[in-house]
Order: structure tokens, then C-alpha cells, then sequence
């Protein structure tokens, strides 16, 4: 097939990570959150495959299969588990309205692409439009740490982040080598069992997810 | 061929051992032991790679003599704190601030965190070297939140969350500078850090340049730079003592290791733009905690503050990337690394004996814990730069180097932020070692407690009057084989 249309399918996937990615900022029940960020993982994994196929590197079918057997299904079936759990399935008023929180978004996406744009002709035609998207991905995700209040949703933050950085390893460099791809899906799993132990210590201690009650420690 | 592995599989097992022990008090003894081998294994090992510049290297390992300088410092550094803490939870499980059983868990924990230090400097492959700190993070966070209160909880969560995010913005400068290499390397060395260093001239440099962004401000938010500092005061006071003493003598060196494997390379590539960031982030890092120490309550916070400040110096040091100033940092890395612990063993002997952090409420520790107050002197004439100490030597050479390449405004504010920072501490150290209090105080009084006081009392002492030929011999050697100086 032509080499274009493989570039396109990637280009329309990516911009939908980063659709969906919005759209997760504007969600403010748990349990769609969670299924976001399932669609969010399966599409990334759509792209490692497409990535892989068009590039005959067998280790890229790993980050496929890696991807759509850890993030589309364990790890969502975990927070999901750990959401009922701690009773947390709705998402307390954000500290950021959600028309403030589109519009910080967008200034987002238009931060990203300048700052891919010293970078577009180094980059093969692939990488440098997907970067900025990446980038984006990982910025809306940052923010959305920054500004949701329950523990969960913040780990999940953590997650897009996670997937626009795969994205961006995917489609800039091909991936990773093989022992650093599987040491960072590895790493990735224990930082998400370890946020949802600590999600639940929070719970336990503070008798709420809401980690805006978390403001004790601080020099005054 | 498996020194290597015997170096980090020592702390596991002493991890395991401790674990498994069926009786309390013997724990800490089985962890003071096997570190004590571990340790003397490990120097037996980087010795040599240290002072002769030789290179272990053989499958995912890869172990130089600023690998080999780091990993003495942890080891040795690890040794102290394995000994201190002893005393130090032994006596808070006599009076219950620790449940039964967590003892077990905070050895576990601890030197699997030695294991996962020493693991960062022996890697190859950059991409490994990510990975492992990210494990320091993950291990490191139930030490933080060991005490499961509110306060230590929080500590942890921002820590974790902070330093996830961190590192994973340093996650995209290694997938970059991965790309940069794209077509010059073989793929799969491609992120082996001497295949990167061999080629770096054919490397990318607009593409090195972004990366250089993202891998300074990752790795920094590990390494405590301002503004991604917030998590360190928080981690550094609620975790417990000993730990605090190990996260800001060790875990900091192993970030900043990690940024000088890169700055080495770019260097090379794109010569003055990473040395610039760092530069930058190191007077940012070293204002920021003047202002904070000046103004601290809780003693371990100002010793957190002190370790950005210091980490700031170093940071500057490379940043000015003369050989002068690179032997500088480096010396430095060892003085902070050999002074900070004191001063968090002496907080720890304070916060047990008078049961608060709050250094307005400590007063007449000279009269109640001599000992400590000695060390707490020692220890804070030290780490504010004052002869003849370590520290003092590393400053004082630090200005020289800052002038010789024609940075006088910049040493100039240095000094003016050094010496904020030392009326901060003795403003708030002085009355302390002073004055009168009716308060009853507690104190343990344990032969294990005293001995890393003496150790690193003493080896302070002796950098600072007299640097061993070997060391200034093996630091050279680390400088002109890595960062392609000539001295």
C-alpha cells in the first residue's frame, strides 16, 4: 500500500487521542472517565499496529499487543475495582470549570505546536505532525492532574500522559528498543497499582479521595 | 563476571533476609551486616574502576569511574543510615509510634531502594537508566508514607505524582534524542550512553536541543531543581529520618547522575546549550531555597531546602563546564553527600528527644544531648561552607572556577545567596544549641547511633584539610575521561 495512507491513518488517529483526550477533561463521572481512557489505550494501540506494519519491526507488535492487553483491559478493570471500592464514582466540582478547562486545553494544543515547530524538519513526515499531538496529549493530561480533585481521576491524568508519550515514541522514533518499552509498560503498571494503593490510603485517612484536603504540609 | 549483579543482588537479599526474620530486634542487625558487606563489596568492586579508569562493561552493565565515584557514595552513605536506623526505630517501637511488624517492612523497603540507587549508575542504555529511576519513585514512596498518617500520606502522594510527571517529560527527551540518532546507530545500542557519546557530533541538533528541555526539567524534578521542587520538603520531613538522610545524599545524586550522562553528550553536539539550562535552574534552585531556609519552622524542611540549595551549587558547577568547575561539582557531590546526613541524624535525635520538628520550641540542647548539639555544630558549620570542612573547599573553588571564566556578577550573587543562606541557618541552629528548657527529654542511647555521627564527622573533616592524592587522581581522571577535559 501507499506509504500516505499508512501516514494517514496514523494523522487520523492521533488527532482522535487527542479528541478524546478533551473530551475526558470535560467528563466528570468516574466510570466514563475510565472508559475514555479504555478507547484513548485502544487507539493507541491501532497506531503501534499500524506503526509496526508499516514498518516491519516485529518488537512494535509488542507495544500492540502490551498496550491493548494491559491498557485497554487490566488496567481499566482495575481502576474500576478500586473506583467502587472507595465509592468514588463521580468526579467532586473540578477546580476548573469546564469551559476554563476547553479553553486552557486549546491554548494547550497551540503551545504544543510551537514548540514542535524548530524540530518539523529534522523529524520524518510522520513525526512531525504527531509530535505536537503527543505533546498536546501529555500537556491536557498534566493539566488534568493539576486541576481534578480525587485521587483517581489525577492517576488517570497520569495515564493519558503516559499514552501520549507512547505515541510520541511510536511515531517519532518507531519505538523504543525492546527491553526499554517492556521496562516502561512494566513501570507503568506498578506506578498504577501503587496510585491506587495510595488512592485508598487517602480514602482511609482523610475519609475522602478529594486530595484539595491535602494542603497541610506547606511553609508558612 | 558477576560483580555487577552481586553489588545490587546484596541489598536484596539483606531486603529479603530482613523480611523474613521471624524476630524483631534481630532485623536491624541482619540489615546492618549484610550493608556493611554489600558496602565493602562494593567499594572493593568501584574501587579500582574508580582510581585506575578502567571500564566494566559486559551485558546490560556498563560501570565507569563517575558510575563507580556514584555508587560509592550510595553504598557508604547506605551503610550510615542502615546504622542509624537502628537506634532510631528501635527506640519508636519501644514507644509505639511504629505497629508491630512495620519494621520489617521499612527494611524491605530500604534497601531495595539501595539496590534500586546502585542499579541507576552501573545501566548502559539510557532508556534503562529511565526506568530505574522511575523504580527508585515507585519504592521510595512507601518509605515516604511509611508512618500511614495524614501528613506522610500527602507527603507520598506528591511525590509520586510529582516525580511520575517529571520523569515522564524526561521519558519524551530519551524518545527524542532516540530519533536524533535515527539512522547514525545501530538500533539496538542506539540508547547505550558510550555508542550515544561516540557519535554525538552526527547526532541531530535541533532535535538534541528539545530533548535537552524535556530531559533537564525531567530528570530535575527528581533531582530537586526550583520550581519542580515542591515535592522535596514534603517527602524530606515526613519520611523518617533515616530515610530523609538517604533521599537527599543519594536519591538527588542519582537524578543529577542521569542529566550529566546526557549533558555530556550534548556537549559535544550542541556545545553551551544544555551547560546554559543548567546554569539557570542551578541559581534558580539556589535563590529559591535561600529564601526558604531564612524562613523555615521545621528543621527538616530547612535541611530538605539546604539539599536544593546544594544541588543548585553542583548544578552550577557543571554549568559552568570548566574542568575546574567540573572537578568542583563533583567534589561537591561527595561533601554534601558525606555532611547532610549528620545534620538529618541530628534532627532525628531532636525530634525523638523533644518530640517536635518545630526548631522554636528545641532550646538548651547543649546542656540536654551534648553529643548532638557537638554534631549539630559540626555539622551546620559544615554544610554552610565554613573551613575546615568539606564543603568549604568545594564553595570556595566553586567561586574560583565562576571567576576564572568571567562570571563575576554571577559569583557576585552566589555569595550574597550563600551568605543569606548561612544567617538562615544560624538564626535558627543557635538558639537551638542555647538557652534553658524544663521539657523531659527522651533519649536513646545506642552504640550504633553514634558511630555514622563519628564516620562522617570525620571524613568531612579530613576532605576538607586534606584531598587524598588517589581521589584527586580518580575525580581527574572521571573529568577528562567523560567530560573530555584536560586536567
Amino acid at each position: 500500500m501507499d506509504p500516505v495512507l499508512y501516514e494517514n491513518i496514523i494523522d487520523v488517529c492521533a488527532i482522535l487521542m487527542l479528541l478524546l483526550s478533551v473530551l475526558s477533561i470535560t467528563t466528570t463521572r468516574m466510570g466514563k472517565l475510565v472508559q475514555h481512557f479504555a478507547i484513548h489505550s485502544l487507539v493507541l494501540a491501532v497506531i503501534a499496529f499500524v506503526v509496526a506494519y508499516y514498518t516491519g519491526k516485529y518488537e512494535i507488535y509488542f507495544t500492540f499487543a502490551l498496550t491493548l492487553v494491559l491498557k485497554v483491559y487490566v488496567i481499566p478493570k482495575f481502576l474500576n475495582y478500586t473506583m467502587h471500592k472507595i465509592n468514588a464514582e463521580r468526579e467532586i466540582e473540578p477546580l476548573v470549570g469546564i469551559p476554563g478547562s476547553l479553553l486552557i486545553c486549546t491554548a494547550l494544543i497551540l503551545i504544543s505546536y510551537l514548540a514542535a515547530e524548530p524540530m518539523v524538519q529534522s523529524l520524518d513526515a510522520l513525526g512531525s505532525t504527531c509530535f505536537a499531538v503527543s505533546l498536546s496529549i501529555v500537556l491536557i493530561g498534566m493539566f488534568m492532574m493539576a486541576s481534578r480533585r480525587k485521587a483517581l481521576t489525577e492517576s488517570i491524568g497520569l495515564l493519558l500522559v503516559e499514552n501520549g508519550l507512547f505515541l510520541g515514541t511510536l511515531t517519532i522514533s518507531y519505538g523504543m528498543p525492546l527491553v526499554v518499552e517492556f521496562g516502561v509498560f512494566f513501570d507503568v503498571i506498578i506506578a498504577v497499582v501503587i496510585i491506587g494503593i495510595f488512592a485508598y490510603r487517602i480514602n482511609r485517612t482523610f475519609n475522602s479521595v478529594d486530595t484539595t484536603f491535602m494542603r497541610r504540609l506547606k511553609d508558612d | 563476571m558477576i560483580d555487577v549483579e552481586l553489588i545490587l543482588l546484596i541489598p536484596v537479599i539483606s531486603g529479603i533476609l530482613c523480611f523474613l526474620s521471624p524476630r524483631e530486634h534481630i532485623i536491624s542487625w541482619i540489615s546492618i551486616l549484610v550493608s556493611a558487606i554489600g558496602t565493602g563489596f562494593t567499594f572493593w568492586v568501584c574501587g579500582p574502576v574508580f582510581l585506575d579508569g578502567t571500564v566494566i562493561e559486559y551485558s546490560i552493565w556498563y560501570l565507569d569511574a563517575m558510575s563507580a565515584f556514584f555508587m560509592m557514595i550510595t553504598s557508604a552513605v547506605a551503610f550510615m543510615v542502615a546504622l542509624y536506623s537502628r537506634g532510631y526505630l528501635g527506640l519508636e517501637r519501644e514507644e509505639k509510634i511504629l505497629k508491630t511488624g512495620s519494621e520489617k517492612f521499612y527494611y524491605l523497603y530500604l534497601n531495595l531502594f539501595v539496590a534500586v540507587m546502585l542499579a541507576v549508575y552501573c545501566v548502559s542504555s539510557v532508556g534503562m537508566i529511565w526506568i530505574i529511576i522511575e523504580i527508585t519513585t515507585l519504592i521510595s514512596t512507601f518509605l515516604v508514607g511509611f508512618y500511614h498518617d495524614d501528613k506522610s500520606t500527602e507527603a507520598a502522594w506528591k511525590y509520586l505524582i510529582i516525580c511520575s510527571i517529571g520523569i515522564t517529560l524526561a521519558l519524551i527527551g530519551i524518545s527524542l534524542v532516540y530519533a536524533s540518532s535515527y539512522g547514525i546507530v545501530e538500533e539496538s545500542e542506539a540508547l547505550n550512553w558510550n555508542v550515544l557519546m561516540a557519535n554525538a557530533e552526527f547526532l541531530d541538533p535541533a532535535i538534541l536541543k528539545t530533548a535537552m528541555v524535556f530531559i533537564i526539567i525531567g530528570f530535575g524534578t527528581k533531582a530537586g531543581f526550583a520550581p519542580m521542587h515542591t515535592w522535596l520538603p514534603d517527602a524530606h520531613s515526613q519520611a523518617p529520618t533515616p530515610v530523609s538522610a538517604l533521599l537527599s545524599a543519594t536519591l538527588l545524586n542519582c537524578a543529577l547522575y542521569s542529566i550529566l550522562r546526557f549533558y555530556t553528550i550534548s556537549e559535544i553536539t550542541i556545545p553551551g546549550y544544555a551547560s546554559t539550562l543548567m546554569l539557570i535552574f542551578g541559581f534558580l534552585s539556589l535563590f529559591i531555597a535561600s529564601m526558604f531556609i531564612l524562613n523555615a519552622k521545621d528543621i527538616k524542611r530547612m535541611l530538605a531546602y539546604s539539599s536544593i540549595e546544594h544541588i543548585g551549587l553542583i548544578t552550577i558547577g557543571f554549568g559552568i563546564g570548566t574542568d575546574l568547575a567540573i572537578y568542583t561539582a563533583l567534589f561537591m557531590v561527595m561533601a554534601h553527600s558525606l555532611t547532610k546526613p549528620i545534620l538529618f541524624f541530628c534532627a532525628g535525635n531532636i525530634m525523638q528527644a523533644y518530640g517536635t520538628k518545630d526548631m522554636s520550641v528545641v532550646r538548651g540542647l547543649a546542656t540536654k544531648l551534648p553529643f548532638t548539639a557537638t554534631m549539630l555544630s559540626i555539622g551546620t558549620l559544615a554544610i554552610v561552607g565554613m573551613p575546615p570542612f568539606a564543603v568549604f573547599m568545594g564553595e570556595f573553588s566553586l567561586f574560583m572556577a565562576m571567576i576564572d571564566s568571567g562570571m563575576w556578577w554571577l559569583a557576585g550573587i552566589a555569595v550574597v545567596l550563600i551568605i543569606i543562606i548561612f544567617s538562615g541557618f544560624a538564626r535558627h541552629i543557635y538558639p537551638m544549641l542555647t538557652g534553658e528548657t524544663d521539657k523531659e527529654v527522651h533519649y536513646s542511647k545506642d552504640v550504633t547511633r553514634y558511630i555514622p555521627f563519628v564516620v562522617l564527622a570525620g571524613a568531612i573533616l579530613v576532605f576538607g584539610l586534606y584531598m587524598p592524592e588517589q581521589i584527586a587522581d580518580g575525580l581527574a581522571g572521571i573529568v577528562n575521561d567523560i567530560f573530555g577535559g584536560s586536567l
